[in-house]
């Protein structure tokens, strides 16, 4: 995937909105993925040296929390949710189905950037299991048959 | 305040660490993660003892368990010999290169449970000291990365750390021996970055890197010795003699 | 007549459409203001969680008390129509016995709930402080500062009231030892990073009733001396996230919160904590660890967080579910609220009801009731009236329940006694085609990877375990593991740091005490009845039951299922992946898992 370029700029100015207080570490981060789609190196690197703290320990919060990763992340990431309720309904199926679709692992991302593949802690729709969320949209009650008409209205949207 | 241990009476202070105690009284528990210099872990669990408090017992890691009311300690009853087996065996098949562990292991009567997957080779035991001490010497090359099962200890991006003095402290502390740092005439290599090596100007031994020895002086703000410990130590008796001596 | 027509927006029902719903509804009720007046036309709300999610989208009609389920927004103009006419829209109706049924009091789901901590969600709009206002809200509050901070935390301790997260701490003494310590600032933190898979209600009271925590969070820092908190709440849960921040915000404006509460000498900043996603800083010195902004380790709890908490100073940590009761306990007496549940275990608890059972969902019941009533009477039963088999309580840290031990109250004491918790109230209904050996691996792969694993116990001890049990799972069993499996267990329980290790062998060591010969057959017959660990299981076409319908081919992933239309099919062994799939998608129970012998 052609990663936009970082700028510099932008992450600063990122940094500074926050006050200079080691507790807005996690949050900066957190911040970072959103726009970058992962914690880029630039990134903690001039956040370690906002708060005078060495690089590795950014690193161990960045290597701790599962929201952070620090490899960028396909443009549209598929959560399956293996939370009990949905484990013990087939989210394991629903995992191998859509890596046969995408052809790729869970944690890995498709070739062409498309798509991220992530297994995720209950995400508390326990009644609508098992659930899949792309973007922020839950799909509930997912079958293996739907799946390859989710990803190319995905697909298509991306055209657009 | 007077505590018990294995029915010992134990004088103590309010607050003071149970281990403490006991090193104080001569009774052994044995420890990885604990040190000195550093505040206990807590995480190796192997100092793990049973505190008895008007009749309910539990068991505590005594490195870190301040004692704030009378007790009764055993450190070595048959539930503890069972766990601190067990605690041994799964660090034996974590780091099965270990001498130190293995040695333990005999000692606590831990054998090696053939049914452990076994890290073939590794020799850390992830008690993390090497990193907190990297951390309070100000240098924080190193860290614990990841969680749970995957736990290591890395430098960031597993790349050579510009912030390595190679000062080889944590290679130092670490109760295992599983930091690695080679010495070859002038050159130190640790965590896959070469260091010069400063030699003593009385006896030329190599004794420290040069970013060490910045480091020092800068900390210090005067020009760091120049002298390797053992020189050092005999300039400044040579000091006190001549002062002091007949 | 004026109505309010309130539409379901908690993330179940938006995930069945609910938006499209309120939406259309909108649309079609436009009219109403210019036709009737503002006194009598028809309004749209949008509410919290309902809690009967499977059944969303969910929209009730006030003061008329109609719930009509799983609406679409092609409905939209039959529900308008239906208020012109006061004639129910029948084919929307909650059916049970046969019969219709128009209110949720008649809904065997809802009946026997008493909502307490629940209390507003469903029924006003949790973007609008004036909605619980007018249900009583903020009232605790303003009774709160005419009070002595003593009279408060005597209040919620004379209630009974424990630690709704799941370790069930007394929270008036929790209270009252947070208040006795000198060092200041204190810190107010509740806990919203909702862990525990299968467990939703934290989840449904921020998105639902944000205002109930903020009150209680309030109420408590007036008792404790404090002026500062925090909301750690999961950064998955974006609606909750985002009404609670709106609360938070008209709750300053309105002058409840900030400087100065209701013109008090009091006062309280609170600020959101996205969590960053690791189960283990739901355990609170993590979670304090992980406000502090480093890695989210627990430490040993030896002095506690009320003494020594976040940066060293005081701090009383409560679960959301804990504060949001504690407005009710301060407005209506402690008294009302030790009425219900049981000796030890006062009040209500919110239920998460999940799995292979019938209604699925959100349940308030007195604590106290039976496992059976919950799942049998409540929960309809298993799906398909399968046989059940176990129900899995308290999450990661709990266990799993059989059939024979239903009629166990739950409280918080009881279901320890037996291996088990209560914990913060999930509850996984498994069947006959669930295996418990795999759940038992499953939730010990979960914590391998979610234990922070600085302690040797937990890291190494699950790393074992969860080899071990892969093994049984996949044909590798051996004589003895089970035994080391509950020897490590034990080793665990003992020796772990804090309490996610301490309690991370609950799983295997229940499922175990409890479904001993399902390992055995793993182990020694190399055999899954339930037909779930591939290696052990292959399915088979039941004859005799097979209607030819087509529906396991097309949902075979692999091609493994053949035959024609109304014609009996098979599966072909050699292809098959024994991923289950067809038999879950039959409808007349014809497949059948044969255990594969070697």
């Amino acid at each position: 995937m052609a990663l936009e370029a970082i700028s510099k700029q932008e992450i600063k100015s990122l940094i500074e909105s926050y006050e200079n207080d080691r507790r807005h570490a996690l949050r900066i981060m957190q911040d970072m993925q959103r726009i970058y789609n992962y914690v880029p190196r630039e990134g903690l690197e001039a956040l370690a040296e906002r708060f005078s703290c060495p690089v590795s320990s950014l690193y161990s919060l960045a290597t701790f929390y599962r929201a952070l990763s620090l490899k960028p992340k396909g443009k549209n990431v598929i959560k399956v949710c293996d939370g009990t309720a949905c484990h013990i309904r087939g989210s394991a199926n629903l995992i191998g189905s859509i890596g046969r679709e995408l052809d790729i692992a869970p944690g890995e991302t498709t070739e062409d950037g498309m798509f991220s593949l992530e297994l995720v802690n209950c995400l508390g729709s326990c009644a609508l299991a098992p659930v899949m969320v792309v973007n922020e949209k839950y799909y509930s009650k997912v079958s293996m048959g739907q799946l390859a008409g989710i990803f190319n209205k995905i697909r298509e949207g991306e055209d657009q | 305040m007077v505590i018990t241990i294995d029915g010992i009476e134990c004088e103590c202070e309010y607050g003071e660490f149970l281990r403490d105690i006991a090193t104080r009284c001569e009774i052994e528990i044995p420890a990885l993660c604990n040190h000195g210099g550093l505040p206990g872990q807590g995480c190796c669990r192997v100092c793990i003892v049973e505190v008895e408090i008007k009749g309910w017992k539990t068991v505590v890691a005594s490195c870190i368990y301040p004692v704030e009311q009378e007790c009764i300690v055993y450190t070595n009853s048959d539930k503890i010999k069972r766990q601190r087996a067990m605690v041994l065996s799964l660090m034996r098949a974590r780091a099965p290169a270990s001498k130190e562990i293995e040695l333990l292991c005999s000692k606590f009567g831990a054998s090696r449970n053939e049914r452990f997957i076994e890290q073939e080779g590794e020799k850390c035991i992830l008690c993390g000291l090497c990193a907190k001490t990297c951390e309070s010497i100000g240098s924080g090359a190193i860290s614990t990365i990841n969680r749970g099962i995957n736990k290591d200890v890395s430098t960031p991006y597993d790349e050579p750390s510009e912030a390595c003095l190679g000062c080889g402290a944590c290679s130092e502390i670490c109760p295992t021996s599983a930091i690695e740092m080679e010495e070859q005439g002038s050159l130190r290599k640790i965590w896959g970055k070469a260091f010069d090596l400063v030699s003593c100007e009385v006896c030329g031994k190599p004794y420290a890197t040069t970013q060490e020895l910045d480091r020092n002086a800068k900390v210090l703000g005067e020009p760091a010795s120049r002298l390797c410990d053992v020189c050092r130590r005999k300039a400044i008796a040579d000091v006190l003699a001549k002062t002091f001596g007949s | 007549m004026r109505r309010t027509v309130l539409v379901c927006c908690g993330t179940g029902c938006l995930a069945s459409g609910s938006i499209e719903v309120a939406e259309a509804l909108q649309k079609e009720l436009a009219p109403d203001v210019i036709i009737h007046g503002v006194e009598d036309a028809c309004f749209v709300k949008k509410t919290g969680c309902n809690g009967f999610c499977e059944n969303g989208p969910i929209v009730r009609i006030m003061p008329d008390d109609i719930s009509y389920y799983k609406v679409r927004a092609k409905d939209a103009s039959a529900i308008a129509k239906s208020l012109e006419t006061n004639e129910p829209v029948l084919r929307l109706l909650y059916r049970t016995g046969g019969k219709a049924v128009l209110s949720q009091r008649e809904n065997p789901f809802y009946s026997p709930q008493i909502k307490i901590a629940l209390r507003n969600i469903g029924e006003i709009d949790p973007a609008d402080i004036n909605d619980y206002i007018s249900r009583g809200g903020y009232t605790a509050l303003k009774q709160a500062l005419g009070m002595e901070p003593q009279d408060i935390i005597a209040q919620v301790e004379a209630s009974g009231l424990r630690g709704r997260g799941g370790a069930g701490f007394p929270t008036g003494t929790k209270w009252r030892y947070a208040a006795g310590y000198e060092p200041t600032p204190k810190y107010v933190i509740a806990n919203g990073d909702e862990g525990d898979p299968g467990a939703f209600m934290d989840r449904s009271i921020l998105e639902g009733d944000p205002h109930s925590v903020i009150e209680g969070m309030a109420i408590c820092a007036i008792a404790i001396g404090s002026s500062t908190g925090f909301l750690y709440i999961r950064d998955e849960y974006s609606l909750a996230l985002a009404n609670i921040e709106k609360a938070i915000q008209d709750a300053e404006d309105a002058g409840f919160l900030g400087e100065s509460i209701i013109g008090s000498s009091k006062s309280l900043k609170l600020s959101i904590v996205r969590g960053g996603g690791a189960f283990v800083c739901g355990e609170s010195t993590a979670l304090m660890a992980s406000i502090e902004g480093r890695v989210g380790e627990p430490r040993a709890k030896y002095i506690r967080s009320v003494q020594r908490g976040i940066w060293d100073l005081p701090t009383v940590l409560n679960n959301v579910e804990t504060f949001a009761n504690i407005p009710v306990i301060i407005r209506d007496g402690a008294e009302n609220f030790a009425k219900l549940g049981t000796e030890k275990s006062k009040g209500t608890k919110v239920f998460a009801l999940v799995g292979k059972v019938k209604r699925t969902g959100l349940v308030e019941i007195p604590m106290g009731v039976t496992l059976r009533h919950l799942i049998f009477d409540i929960g309809g039963g298993v799906i398909d009236d399968m046989p059940f088999k176990a129900v899995q309580t308290g999450g990661p840290s709990g266990g799993v329940i059989p059939e024979n031990m239903l009629d166990l109250p739950v409280d918080f004491d009881t279901l320890t006694e037996y291996g088990a918790m209560m914990g913060s109230g999930g509850m996984i209904v498994m069947d006959s085609t669930n295996c418990m050996v795999e759940v038992a691996r499953y939730y010990t792969a979960f914590l391998a990877d979610e234990s922070c694993g600085r302690c040797t116990p937990c890291r190494e001890g699950l790393r074992q375990m969860l080899m071990i049990l892969t093994d049984i799972c996949e044909g590798r069993g051996r004589e003895g593991d089970i035994e080391l499996l509950e020897e490590i267990g034990s080793t665990l329980v003992d020796a772990s740091l804090c309490a996610l290790g301490k309690s991370a062998p609950n799983p295997v060591l229940t499922t175990i005490r409890y479904f001993r010969s399902e390992y055995e057959a793993h182990i020694r017959d190399k055999v899954c009845e339930a037909g779930v660990c591939p290696e052990l299981a292959s399915f088979a076409v039941d004859p005799v039951k097979c209607t030819g319908c087509t529906l396991c081919e097309l949902t075979c992933p692999v091609g493994a299922v053949s035959g024609k239309q109304k014609e009996i099919y098979t599966i072909d062994s050699k292809v098959c992946i024994t991923c289950g799939a067809c038999r879950q998608a039959c409808r007349f129970d014809a497949v059948v898992a044969i255990p594969r012998r070697r």
